[in-house]
Parts: C-alpha cells; structure tokens; sequence
C-alpha cells in the first residue's frame, strides 16, 4: 500500500502538477485563467511536514514555478509565508481531513499569492501605480480563487490523505 | 382670265408627303436634341459582341498586377538600399522562421507563449514575432528547443511605436488587458480613433513599419502626456503559429 502511495506521489509531483502548469489544459480553466498549481500541491505537503520542511520546499516549488513565467515578479516569498502559517497550522490541528477546509484554505491562500504577485507588479511597474484596482488584477485574481476553490479539495485532499498513508 | 389662288388650308395635313416631310424633320430635330445619343446607343448594341470581353479585362488586370509587383519590388530594394545607407533597421523577409505555439499564457499574470523554435534554429533574446495580423510580442527567453515569447499585452511590457499619420511617437505599455496603452511623448497627439499604429521606421530595435493595432480610444487631456488604447490586429488568443523575425547580423 505504502509503495502504491509513494508512487501515486511522484506521479503526481513530477509528471501531473507539471505538466498541468506548462499545458495549462483548456478545461480546467475558468476565462483563460488556470488554477494557483503551486498552492494546491503547497497545501498538503505542509500540513503534514514541520515548517523547516514546508518552508524549503515552498522555496525550491517557488524556483521551479518562477522558470515557467517572465520572470520579473516571484512566487517564492508568498510561498515561502503560506507553507509556514500551513505547517504550525498542521501542527496544531492533527486532523484536518475535511473537504471543505482544504478548500477554503486554498481559496485564501490563492488570494495571498495573487495579491503578493499584484504587489510585486505594482512596485515594479510606474504606471500600475496611477491606478491601483486594474480590471485586469481583479479579473485574474478572483478567476484564479475561484477556480483554484473548485479544483484544490479534489487534488489537495487526495494528496493529503496520500501524505497520511504513508 | 383671272386664275384663282390655290387653296391652302387644312387639305395640307391630308396629304401624304407633308407627313413624311414632318418625320423626317422631327428625327432631325432630335438626333440634334439628344446630339446623337440614338446613334451612339445603337452603335454601342452593335459594337457589344467584339468589345474586350472578360479573358482580355483579365489579361489587363494580370499586367496590372504584374506592373504593381514590379514597382513594389523596385521600392522594396530602394528602400533597403536607402536604409543601408542610413544605417536604419530592417525588415529582412528572408530571415523569418516559422514557429508553433506550444502553450498559452494570454490572460493570467503574465501575457506569455511558448513556442517551438529555439537557440537550436538561432532564435535569440530580443527577436521579434509576429502573427497574422502584425506584431504579437518579443523572445524573452529561449532554450535549446523553446523560446518564451513576452506578449505585447504583458504588464509592463515596453516598445516603442508610431502613428504614422501625425509621424508621433509613443511608448506602446502593456495593461495586462487586451488592449495596451500607447503612451505619447509629445504633449499634443493628433491621434484620431481608427489611426493605425506601427512601428517606428527609425526604430533600432524593432523591424520597421510592422503593424501593431489601430486606435480605438484617445485621451488627450490626461496626465503627463496623452494616450491612446490601441486595438491590436494581431489576436495572441487565437494564433496558432507565429514567425520569428531574426535580427540582421
């Protein structure tokens, strides 16, 4: 059974999560905008890893995500924040199996990166400046929690429950 | 012997000679009026079967076409060599390589393609792509066998333009929307809606005269400068594959 995990796992790890990002298939997207990948795989392994653990792998995820975009902005320091707060979250809360919860915490932990990239751009880039609220920002950002809230109980859960077993 | 006067009265319509005597003056009197259109009618029914039929029109057309590419040609090689002389940039059409997007990034944080071709077929940072329709973006990045190509609708995404109408310059910006914002430098645009955008012929980083947009919106009054939001002919959404422009060497 183990085994069969382990190799659910990296299935999952290496070939799905990855190709999911690069391909970015049409119909598990809403309006174009792809679910946060990053987070939905983050979310389980830190609430069941130690928050040295969660945190270096949220920094290599981070890498890894950051050499798939232009890269001007970065995952890593939203990553890196919410594999922290999910990892003493775990800690504290051993029994966090229920559908609903993964997928609230995905929803606000999608919002977290959103806002974090929507941050990183605006500091980066004057003439975002003149205006803050873009409809382009809060088009991508509430597609990507919503799509990421639909899509993370069914992939997070599975993998949580798959961290469990093993 | 006294004669009498002959009678001259209406016996005269009787007669058959007065009538033709009429017809005839009054078809005079109208070939004058109309100054021979009659004639001229009648004589176009008859030429009709042996006029230039539609096989000589097409003859014409094809010299026609022939003589337009002739002359494109003759000014395509002017301009280069007057562009050469110039030192200025050009748009070289043999040195494109034909590439197939392989995955999509046209409305998330950042407006990005994936393509096909990389450093394996000399596509290097900075190339220009294009699509039906115009100019789509630049390489950013490329691998052995992929380049990343930045969309001209990225934030933040900077290259310069023109309208060649007024011959002002502007900074074409990515939004992050569908339509970027091309940002002028001169404090009084001249843009009208519908103005085509292009690049600048004096560009040195870009090929000349490609096609961006068109005008769709244009703000006169704001703040540093004016701008305008451009409609891009180029669909980065819909385009399945692209062309590499390479750099003159």
């Amino acid at each position: 059974m183990n085994r069969n995990n382990n190799e659910l796992l990296i299935f999952i790890s290496i070939i799905f999560l990855p190709a999911c990002i690069i391909a970015s298939p049409d119909w598990l997207n809403i309006n174009g905008i792809s679910p946060c990948w990053p987070v939905i795989w983050l979310l389980p392994f830190s609430l069941k890893n130690r928050p040295l653990r969660a945190a270096l792998v949220a920094i290599l995820l981070g890498i890894f995500v950051d050499s798939f975009t232009i890269g001007d902005v970065s995952y890593i320091p939203s990553l890196l924040t919410l594999s922290l707060i999910w990892s003493q979250y775990g800690l504290h809360n051993k029994k966090i199996e229920l559908f609903l919860s993964i997928g609230l915490m995905a929803i606000f932990g999608t919002a977290f990166v959103c806002v974090s990239i929507w941050v990183q751009k605006i500091i980066l880039y004057d003439f975002l400046r003149n205006n803050w609220f873009h409809s382009w920002s809060l088009y991508v950002l509430i597609s990507k929690v919503i799509v990421t809230g639909l899509v993370a109980p069914f992939f997070s859960s599975w993998l949580l429950l798959s961290y469990k077993k093993n | 012997m006294i004669q009498t006067r002959r009678k001259i009265g209406f016996e005269l319509l009787l007669k058959r000679r007065f009538w033709v005597i009429f017809l005839f003056g009054a078809i005079l009197f109208g070939i004058r009026w109309t100054k021979g259109a009659g004639y001229l009618d009648f004589y176009s029914v008859l030429l009709k079967p042996i006029l230039p039929g539609t096989a000589q029109s097409e003859w014409i057309k094809a010299g026609e076409d022939f003589d337009k590419n002739l002359r494109l040609k003759l000014l395509e090689e002017d301009n280069i060599r007057l562009r050469k002389a110039l030192s200025l940039n050009q748009l070289n059409n043999e040195q494109r390589i034909s590439a197939a997007v392989i995955s999509r990034s046209s409305k998330s944080w950042w407006h990005q393609l994936e393509i096909n071709k990389g450093a394996k077929d000399r596509v290097l940072k900075g190339n220009t792509v294009i699509g039906p329709g115009g100019l789509i973006g630049l390489v950013d990045s490329t691998t052995p066998l992929t380049s990343r190509v930045r969309l001209l609708t990225d934030p933040g995404h900077q290259v310069g333009a023109w309208i060649e109408r007024t011959k002002r310059h502007g900074i074409l910006t990515g939004m992050g929307t569908n339509r970027p914002k091309l940002i002028f430098l001169n404090k009084d645009s001249l843009a009208k809606v519908g103005d085509a955008v292009t690049t600048s012929p004096a560009s040195s980083l870009l090929p000349p005269n490609l096609t961006i947009g068109v005008v769709q919106v244009v703000n006169e009054k704001a703040l540093p400068s004016p701008y305008a939001i451009v409609q891009l002919t180029a669909s980065p959404e819909a385009i399945d594959w692209v062309q590499v422009l390479k750099n003159n060497e």
